[in-house]
């Protein structure tokens, strides 16, 4: 796993960089009233040590065993991204459309087009689904989901 | 203090209908979580934060409860008849648990679980009702300084047993310190990396995070590998273990409920090490230990009964000093706090009928699983058979209803997406999410009791080893940080001789 340490190490090390001077920024305060950025600065400087000891470790590793390979070797990487993109979009569009139709399309999309299943059994399922979970969440539990377009329906 | 009396209170808050249906509602979600792989009870109870809401504090807890300890029962199911552990403490199990299943003894197997399971977790329940109070009285006497100390230790702990590097662990505890940071400072009253984002004027929320971390990574994760599944069609009609089966396992039953119980004392420790611990035992005490990996019963029952025990365990540190063992806890510590409750020592005196009812509620739901276990079998089965692309979904679903419903808010729903990516590129880099989960917790615990402390003497850090009780927390942080790293100094300067 040395690449991945040394990406990873990296990454952290910029993290706890960042931190450590916005904690300063954010006023250290002194030893009798230790300040708000106090503990955060001494945390990023304890994660910034760290992540140089995975570098090392990924560096010294890389010389005796030579680099390894890629982490993402899975050959679903399109489905992941395909997956993300939308519920990323649910998120964004929850509000605006409201949940039964946000519900409806990521059904639609994640079983007819992500997965590739029937027309018939995408729209059976993708409809029950969400006439299910709005019963649930919105009529027994009360968890007040967005209505937006529908919200003239006033159900 | 009164025991009994307590227990008597404990039982007449847990068998109100409202109580009883909810320790149902969850114990049966919880063997339901426990069957479906991919989805963990840290993960399911996250989902299920949100709609306890409207419920009493009493009822919430008792649910979320059910459905930690009702997984560990329904893990060990899918473990036995599929060789897919439901959740990580059922691991084990999978190794003489499947090997039974294939040489048609799947019934005892699952009787044996259930059964040991029972046993255990009742134990359990009973030793947390002895030694709650106890653990109470002398934390009453902690101050800050203790307090900090000992959070420390939890963390140390949680980091030195989780799976994988030990740096990187701690790496992921100073990365949930900070989180936990971010929002409003209580003492100065300054925001903290908010950036002007109002979403994180209140802080990361542990709901977004842990669905993030634990649920859809999780169905990342999977996406890229499909789960191959082969259930056993062989059919299981006596799922009473006989007479031999009772012998050869009565031991391990017994020697697995104090193993997990200590275990999950622990902060840190917990189910999965129980059981693992506990597998190890049994092959070193058995006549046969070469049976063992061909489907020895006492393979199923001593880790099946460690791991209910650590389960009840885990709840005293949680209960008595509000320190949180594992990320199960850390979450239920984060939901006691959304319904008003301060857990800690003062949680027994201040709302007694949580405490006493959630302990009870426990005994009754582990009757419960019982009943719910052995006559159910055949439908855990079928909910099995639900296939994947299905399954994901309504995790997926899940997650977006439960994060947006924590504060209807779409924002925190992002910030959920977000932690999803983060914890599926933290499996990848091999990155442990439990360290992080705890210490956004404690994060702000930990910083008020180190403020507090260095305000009580004044700036002075030898506070921190000047008290007897802090020293010694402390002393133990430190061995457990140093001691690997002697330990496997040693090793490689072996390796190279």
């Amino acid at each position: 796993m040395s690449k991945a340490d040394r990406i990873s190490g990296i990454f952290w090390f910029v993290f706890a960089v960042i931190v450590s001077i916005e904690s300063r920024r954010l006023g250290m305060g002194t030893l009798h009233r230790p300040g708000p950025g106090f503990l955060f600065f001494w945390a990023g400087i304890l994660l910034a040590i760290m992540s140089l000891v995975i570098l090392m470790r990924a560096w010294i590793t890389q010389k005796e065993a030579g680099a390894g390979g890629f982490i993402f070797g899975g050959q679903n990487v399109w489905k992941i991204v395909m997956v993300l993109v939308s519920v990323f979009l649910y998120a964004l569009l929850m509000e605006a459309l409201g949940f039964i139709v946000v519900t409806l399309l990521l059904f639609l999309f994640l079983l007819g087009i992500v997965e590739k299943k029937g027309w018939v059994l995408t729209i059976f399922t993708s409809l029950a689904v969400t006439v299910a979970a709005y019963l649930i969440f919105e009529t027994a539990l009360q968890s007040q989901l967005p209505k937006g377009l529908l919200r003239f329906l006033r159900f | 203090m009164d025991v009994l009396g307590n227990i008597l209170f404990g039982f007449s808050v847990a068998l109100q209908p409202t109580n009883l249906f909810y320790c149902f509602v969850g114990t049966l979600i919880g063997t339901l979580v426990g069957v479906l792989p991919g989805l963990g009870p840290a993960a399911a109870i996250a989902l299920l934060l949100p709609s306890t809401f409207h419920a009493s504090p009493v009822s919430a807890t008792i649910m979320l409860a059910g459905i930690y300890y009702g997984a560990m029962y329904g893990g060990s199911t899918t473990s036995i008849l599929v060789n897919i552990p439901g959740e990580a403490a059922s691991v084990v199990t999978c190794i003489d648990g499947h090997k039974m299943a294939l040489k048609g003894r799947a019934g005892p197997a699952l009787g044996i679980a259930a059964f040991g399971s029972f046993i255990a977790g009742t134990f359990g329940v009973i030793a947390l009702t002895i030694t709650g109070p106890l653990l109470s009285g002398v934390a009453l006497r902690f101050g800050p300084p203790e307090y900090f100390s000992m959070m420390i230790v939890g963390i140390t702990v949680l980091t030195y047993l989780s799976s994988g590097s030990m740096i990187k662990s701690l790496m992921m505890a100073t990365v949930g310190l900070i989180l936990g940071g971010v929002g409003m400072d209580a003492i100065s009253g300054k925001y903290r990396f908010t950036y002007g984002m109002q979403i994180l004027a209140d802080g990361v929320g542990l709901v977004p995070v842990v669905m993030g971390l634990f649920g859809i990574s999780e169905v990342l994760e999977n996406l890229e590998t499909e789960i191959k599944r082969d259930i056993v069609a062989a059919k299981f009609k006596n799922l009473f273990p006989n007479l031999q089966d009772w012998k050869d396992s009565a031991g391990p039953i017994i020697r697995g409920t104090f193993l997990g119980f200590f275990m999950g004392l622990v902060p840190g420790g917990g189910a999965i090490i129980a059981s693992f611990a506990s597998y190890a035992i049994e092959k070193k005490v058995a006549k046969h230990p070469e049976e063992f990996g061909h489907g020895a019963i006492q393979g199923v029952a001593g880790p099946e009964a460690a791991n209910n025990s650590a389960a009840s365990g885990n709840f005293i540190p949680l209960l008595t000093l509000g320190i949180p063992c594992n990320a199960v806890m850390a979450i239920l510590l984060g939901a006691l706090m959304i319904h008003g409750l301060q857990p800690g020592p003062l949680l027994m005196t201040k709302a007694p009928d949580l405490f006493w009812g959630t302990i009870v509620s426990m005994y009754i739901g582990n009757a419960m699983l019982l009943v719910l276990n052995l006559p159910l079998i055949g439908l855990w089965v079928k909910v099995l058979k639900v296939p994947y692309y299905l399954l994901y979904p309504l995790i997926l679903l899940f997650c977006l209803i439960g994060a947006y419903s924590v504060g209807n808010n779409a924002g925190d729903v992002v910030l959920m997406l977000i932690f999803g990516i983060v914890g599926y590129l933290m499996k990848k880099f091999q990155f442990d999410g439990a360290p992080l989960i705890l210490a956004v917790v404690l994060g702000p615990m930990l910083e008020e009791a180190f403020r507090q402390s260095l305000m009580l003497s004044k700036g002075d850090f030898t506070i921190f080893v000047s008290r007897p009780l802090s020293l010694s927390f402390l002393i133990v942080a430190f061995l457990l940080l140093v001691v690997p790293i002697i330990t496997q100094r040693k090793k490689l300067s072996t390796l190279k001789e």
